[in-house]
C-alpha cells in the first residue's frame, strides 16, 4: 500500500519533468517580425529548449543556399573565425578573425554542462585575434587576395575608418592605427584610444560606427549575463550603446536597456544611429524576439527589468517599475532566437531591385530552440527610414536539411565596390559574396 | 529484529556508508539557509552557492545510496527493520526532489523562488524525518536489549 503511493508519486514527478522540457515552439520566426510581434507568456524551465547541431564544416564546393536571381561565391576560406566584414574606401575589404576572450569564470554547475553542449556547433572555436585584408585579383570566380593586415588583437570585433585612422574595438579597448591607401599590412602598433567595459565579458563584441561627419564613435556594448544572474553591479555600463568623442576619447551611455547591440549602423536616408540586438534567454521557444531598432538618445530599452515596453520580467530582484514604465519598444522584432550579429544597410547594390533600400541582417542561430531559426541572411524592406514587411530570406541552408550538422554561420556583412553583399562565416571559416543571377538585370 | 540472526554485511561498505552518509544532508540543509538568504537579500552568490552545494549533495550521495540499496533489499534483506525500509524511502525520495532541485537551481537570477525554495525544504524534510526515525529506532531497540 505505502509501497504503491510512493511509486505512483515516482510515476507522476518524472511525468512533470518529462513533461516541463518541451518547450516547442507556436510561431515561426516571420511571424513573430515586425513592430507588433505577438509574444506568448514567459515560462521557467527546467532545461530550457535546446538544439545545437554538430559541426561539420563546407564540403568542397558546397555552399548556402540564395533565394531565386542570386548567385553565390566564396571569396575566402581557411580562416580563423571571421566575424566582421569592413569595406575600405579603395575596396579592399577587411575581415575581422575573432572569437570571446574566455575570460568568463565558471561560477555555476551549469555553465560547465552549457560551454560543453554550446561548442559543439563550432561556434567556440578559437579566434584569430587578427584581421586580414582581402582584396579582388579580378579573376572572377577565384578566391581574393589574402594579406594579415593587424596581428595581436584582443577579441576584436567593430572596425571603423575615420580620416586616416583606422579604429578597432578590442573586447576591453579601441585602439587606433595608422592607415595609407592601398597598405595591406599595418605593422605600427596600435595606441590605445579608450577603454571599454571588460569585465566578465559574458557578451564580449564590441559594436562599432562612425556618426556621419565623423566626430563621434558608437559602440555596442553587450550585457555580462543573460538576466542579471551575475549581479546588477556587474552591468556597470553595460547593455547599452556607448558615445565616445572622436576629439577627447570621452565617452557617454548614449543609450541603454539594450542586452546585446551587436551591429551598428547608420541609416542613410535620416543619418539616424540603428541598431540589432539580442534579446533574452530561457523563458521559451517564442521568447523574446530579437530585434532591430532605431537608437533614441537617452533611450532605455527595457534590459533587464522588461522586454518589449512594458512585459516585466519576474527574474530580476529587485524589480523597478519606475524604468520599466519608460523602457522604450524597439522598431521591428526580427524573431526569437535568430540571433542577429550582422547589420548592414544597402540603397543600392548589385542585387536584383527588391533588395534595394532596405538592411541586410546576419542571423548567426542561437542554442536557444529547437526547431533552429536563424541560420541564415535576411533583407528588411525600408520605406521612408522605417522597415516594413517581413524578413525576406536571401542566404539559407547553412545546416542540413534534418538540423544535425552545421555547415557554417553568417556573422558580419559588407558591400564591396561592385555592389555585392559580402558575408563572414565564422563557423565555416569563410567569407561569401552574393550578386544577382546575370549581372545587370534588375 | 531478530538479534541473534547475524547481520551479512560488509566492513568496506559499512565504512563507505558511515563516512559518506552524513555529508549529503549537510549540504541539503546549507543549501536551504543559501536559499532562504536569496530570497530575502537576492545576493545571486548565494543562489549560485546553494546550486553547487545541492550538485555535490547528490554526487557524494551516489555511493551510500548504493550501499542501502543493496544493505535493505539484498544483503540484509532478513534483518531489515521497517524502520530501515521507511529510511529507504524517504531518502530515495528526497534524492528525487533535489535532481529536480538541481535543474531548478539551473535557471537565472531569481527564476529560481520560489520553487527552487520548496524543493529544498522537502529534501531536507525528508532526510530530516528518515534521521529521526533511524535514531528514534534504535534508541528504542537499545533500551529493549538493556531491560
Amino acid at each position: 500500500m505505502n509501497k504503491i503511493a510512493l511509486r505512483s508519486v515516482l510515476v507522476l514527478a518524472f511525468g512533470v519533468l518529462l513533461g516541463a522540457c518541451s518547450g516547442k515552439p507556436s510561431y515561426e520566426p516571420a511571424q513573430q517580425s515586425g513592430d507588433a510581434p505577438p509574444l506568448p507568456a514567459a515560462r521557467n524551465f527546467l532545461v530550457p529548449p535546446m538544439q545545437v547541431p554538430r559541426y561539420a564544416g563546407w564540403k568542397q564546393g558546397q555552399a548556402p543556399k540564395v533565394a531565386p536571381g542570386l548567385r553565390i561565391e566564396k571569396i575566402a576560406s581557411s580562416l580563423m573565425h571571421p566575424r566582421q566584414l569592413y569595406t575600405l574606401p579603395n575596396g579592399d575589404i577587411l575581415v575581422v578573425e575573432s572569437n570571446g576572450p574566455g575570460s568568463e569564470p565558471v561560477t555555476t554547475p551549469k555553465q560547465l554542462i552549457a560551454n560543453k553542449v554550446k561548442n559543439l556547433s563550432g561556434k567556440g572555436a578559437k579566434g584569430g585575434n587578427r584581421i586580414t585584408l582581402l582584396r579582388s585579383n579580378g579573376n572572377a570566380g577565384a578566391e581574393w587576395e589574402k594579406h594579415v593586415f593587424i596581428e595581436n588583437l584582443h577579441s576584436p570585433f567593430g572596425v571603423q575608418l575615420i580620416g586616416d585612422t583606422l579604429y578597432v574595438a578590442n573586447t576591453d579597448a579601441i585602439v587606433k592605427f595608422p592607415y595609407v591607401t592601398g597598405a595591406t599590412q599595418i605593422t605600427a602598433p596600435g595606441v590605445e584610444f579608450t577603454d571599454l567595459p571588460a569585465t566578465i565579458n559574458h557578451h564580449w563584441t564590441k559594436a562599432l560606427v562612425a556618426s556621419p561627419d565623423g566626430s563621434k564613435l558608437y559602440v555596442g556594448v553587450g550585457s555580462n549575463s543573460n538576466i542579471t544572474e551575475n549581479g546588477i553591479d556587474q552591468e556597470y555600463r553595460r547593455a547599452n550603446v556607448l558615445e565616445v568623442d572622436v576629439a577627447s576619447a570621452s565617452s557617454r551611455i548614449y543609450a541603454s536597456g539594450l542586452r546585446n547591440p551587436t551591429g551598428l549602423q547608420i541609416e542613410p536616408h535620416t543619418g539616424k544611429l540603428w541598431a540589432i540586438v539580442n534579446e533574452r534567454d530561457e523563458i521559451g521557444a517564442d521568447l523574446v524576439p530579437d530585434y532591430l531598432t532605431s537608437v533614441q538618445e537617452g533611450g532605455f530599452y527595457g534590459w533587464p527589468y522588461s522586454y518589449y515596453g512594458q512585459h516585466v520580467d519576474s527574474r530580476v530582484m529587485p524589480q523597478r517599475p519606475d524604468l520599466v514604465a519608460k523602457a522604450i519598444k524597439p522598431d521591428y522584432a526580427l524573431g526569437s532566437h535568430v540571433a542577429a550579429l550582422g547589420l548592414l544597410f544597402s540603397d543600392t547594390n548589385a542585387l536584383p531591385e527588391k533588395y534595394h533600400n532596405g538592411a541586410f541582417v546576419g542571423e548567426h542561430g542561437s542554442w536557444d530552440r529547437s526547431p533552429l531559426s536563424g541560420y541564415s541572411v535576411v533583407h528588411v524592406a525600408f520605406v521612408q527610414g522605417k522597415p516594413v514587411g517581413v524578413p525576406e530570406p536571401i542566404v539559407t541552408g547553412f545546416y542540413s536539411d534534418d538540423e544535425s550538422e552545421l555547415y557554417g554561420a553568417p556573422v558580419g556583412l559588407a558591400q564591396d565596390k561592385d555592389g555585392a553583399l559580402l558575408i563572414a562565416d565564422d563557423v565555416g571559416d569563410a567569407v561569401w559574396r552574393v550578386t544577382a543571377a546575370s549581372p545587370g538585370t534588375p | 529484529m531478530n538479534s541473534h540472526v547475524a547481520p551479512h554485511r560488509s566492513i568496506l561498505a559499512n565504512a563507505a556508508y558511515g563516512l559518506l552518509n552524513p555529508i549529503p544532508f549537510g549540504f541539503f540543509v546549507a543549501a536551504l539557509i543559501f536559499d532562504i538568504i536569496y530570497v530575502r537579500t537576492a545576493g545571486v552568490l548565494w543562489n549560485k552557492g546553494a546550486a553547487w552545494l545541492i550538485v555535490f549533495g547528490l554526487l557524494i550521495a551516489v555511493i551510500p545510496r548504493f550501499v542501502n540499496l543493496a544493505q535493505v533489499w539484498i544483503t540484509s534483506r532478513q534483518v531489515a527493520r521497517r524502520a530501515d525500509k521507511l529510511d529507504f524511502w524517504l531518502n530515495l525520495l528526497a534524492i528525487v526532489a533535489a535532481i529536480f532541485n538541481a535543474f531548478v537551481h539551473s535557471r537565472d537570477a531569481y527564476a529560481v523562488v520560489p520553487a527552487g525554495v520548496w524543493l529544498s525544504v522537502c529534501t531536507v524534510l525528508l532526510l530530516s524525518i528518515g534521521h529521526i526515525v533511524m535514531a528514534v529506532h534504535h534508541s528504542a531497540a537499545k533500551e529493549s536489549v538493556h531491560e
